[in-house]
């Protein structure tokens, strides 16, 4: 049988054999080895991972397009935005991309605990950049007018084509932010099966790792909407 | 199966008396990088650090700009913000995602990607920037300010008038005209003010900060009487500036009743 050394001392016998526990875990029959199995998928997810930055690509498109035909209404618009809370946002979202990249060590090297802890610290973080986004961006603009598109009813615009980049600004954020939310509901997924199974360990964490690579992507949108829709005037 | 089995199962590079490796192989995972905490925990370092940079760039830029009254050319801003955010975007890659320790087949994949989406915004300022070309009337749809038609505009020909949304009526006015007149149930616009006989909080409201000229709705020239006229920079031998937004008459159309009063011009 498998040759990882790790303490079982300890677990269940509940957890230890059940079929879902990570050394009871068999590849599916149609592949050679789990290895291939885990490769294929990590490929499957990197596919999607890019079918991911093109879709993010449109909206940079429109971005570059808009800020170079209305440069005064980006201007403005980046200057109604504080970049304190998207500075803010960027370091919650680096330091849980950071407990996401821990956690799959954790898993490769079957620490149970601390894999745990730092699943749990990725989904707080991930509610916390919700949080901070919808209450202390979009809950103080929307109310105000700064809404997009024909929802706009904000007295003080200096420039008519601001309605435009707010409809750029919500559908950007408000596309990553779905994803944030989806990525703390797989991370949920991962902690629950770990606690209930301990279904991640040194031979098997496909999931851990596809899903550390979503959040990956997604902390790496943000790296550049950060600058984009903040920093640059 | 007529399998010679006795054929040593390297030459194959699988095993023929378990072809589909149902059997656990001992070997399982062992090729698997394993990160070093340190490692990580000085990626991270490093993506705070570069943060702190990109702010700290911002805000130092917006101080230069305001305390040496010089308007700093616009690459330096796209620049700076995106090379760093290009770089943290390597390390997360490279170290967070490990790519570096990966197989080549999934850098191969991003990689692809990225060069679709530099097709695809290539194409695109392609597209832009030769429209003037085959229709010499496009041209100005990609200058700065385009032609001003679109959702925000009304049509300057009534006959073409574009109704809007089926929710909302501006009468023929720009949604931004017509926020600043009725404003929202948090902000009130000019026509409450106008009604309490307090333009003047309106005016100074809407003018603080980076007003350069009067508006249109001005009608009583608040601008120069609340004093904002002075605050307008001036062009000198070193420092230039663009007067934003400065266009007279661009977007004129959009509100009929503009031109109705007054005299424009004092306000620059």
């Amino acid at each position: 049988m498998t040759m990882i050394d790790t303490d079982i001392s300890g677990v269940p016998a509940r957890i230890l054999q059940s079929p879902k526990h990570w050394r009871n875990a068999k590849h599916q029959s149609h592949w050679r080895t789990g290895d291939e199995e885990f490769d294929a998928a990590k490929f499957g997810m990197w596919l999607f991972l890019s079918t991911e930055v093109l879709l993010f690509a449109g909206i940079f498109c429109g971005y570059a397009i808009f800020r170079m035909l209305y440069p005064d209404a980006w201007a403005n618009g980046s200057h109604y935005l504080d970049w304190r809370m998207g500075a803010a946002n960027t370091a919650v979202l680096l330091f849980s991309s950071w407990t996401a990249a821990n956690s799959v060590r954790l898993a490769q090297l079957d620490k149970q605990f601390w894999f745990k802890i730092n699943l749990i610290i990725t989904i707080i973080c991930a509610l916390l950049f919700v949080g901070i986004k919808f209450t202390f961006e979009y809950g103080v603009k929307l109310p105000v007018g700064k809404a997009p598109g024909t929802f706009f009813s904000y007295p003080y615009a200096h420039d008519v084509h601001e309605p435009l980049w707010w409809s750029l600004y919500y559908v950007g954020t408000g596309i990553h932010a779905f994803h944030v939310i989806v990525g703390a509901i797989l991370f949920a997924l991962v902690l629950w099966r770990a606690h209930r199974y301990q279904a991640y360990g040194p031979t098997q964490y496909t999931l851990v790792e596809n899903s550390a690579l979503y959040w990956h992507i997604v902390d790496l949108i943000w790296i550049f909407l950060f600058p984009l829709l903040y920093l640059i005037h | 199966m007529s399998q010679d089995t006795t054929t040593p199962s390297n030459d194959l590079g699988w095993d023929p008396t378990d072809p589909h490796g149902i059997n656990p192989h001992d070997e399982a995972h062992q090729g698997h990088f394993i990160a070093d905490w340190r490692m990580q925990i000085g990626i991270l370092a490093l993506l705070l650090f570069f943060t702190a940079m990109t702010v700290g760039f911002y805000n130092l830029e917006q101080w230069v700009e305001t305390s040496f009254e010089i308007v700093l050319p616009k690459w330096i801003n796209i620049v700076g913000a995106m090379s760093i955010a290009t770089v943290k975007a390597l390390l997360v890659a490279a170290f967070f995602m490990q790519l570096k320790y990966d197989k080549a087949l999934n850098t191969f994949v991003m990689l692809f990607c990225l060069f679709c989406v530099g097709l695809f915004l290539t194409f695109t300022m392609i597209d832009l920037g030769s429209r003037h070309l085959v229709d010499e009337y496009k041209a100005p749809q990609i200058t700065s300010g385009g032609t001003g038609i679109g959702l925000n505009s009304a049509s300057a020909d009534n006959d073409f008038a574009v109704v809007i949304s089926p929710k909302i009526n501006t009468g023929g006015m720009s949604i931004v005209h017509f926020a600043r007149l009725n404003g929202n149930s948090k902000e009130h616009g000019l026509l409450y003010y106008r009604e309490h006989d307090d333009e003047a909080t309106f005016w100074a409201h809407f003018y603080d900060g980076h007003a350069v000229h009067r508006d249109e709705l001005d009608e009583h020239d608040f601008f120069s009487q609340l004093g904002f006229g002075h605050h307008a920079p001036t062009s000198s031998s070193n420092a230039s500036h663009p007067r934003h937004g400065l266009t007279p008459g661009l977007f004129s159309d959009v509100y009929p009743g503009a031109h109705a009063t007054e005299s424009h011009g004092n306000g620059h």
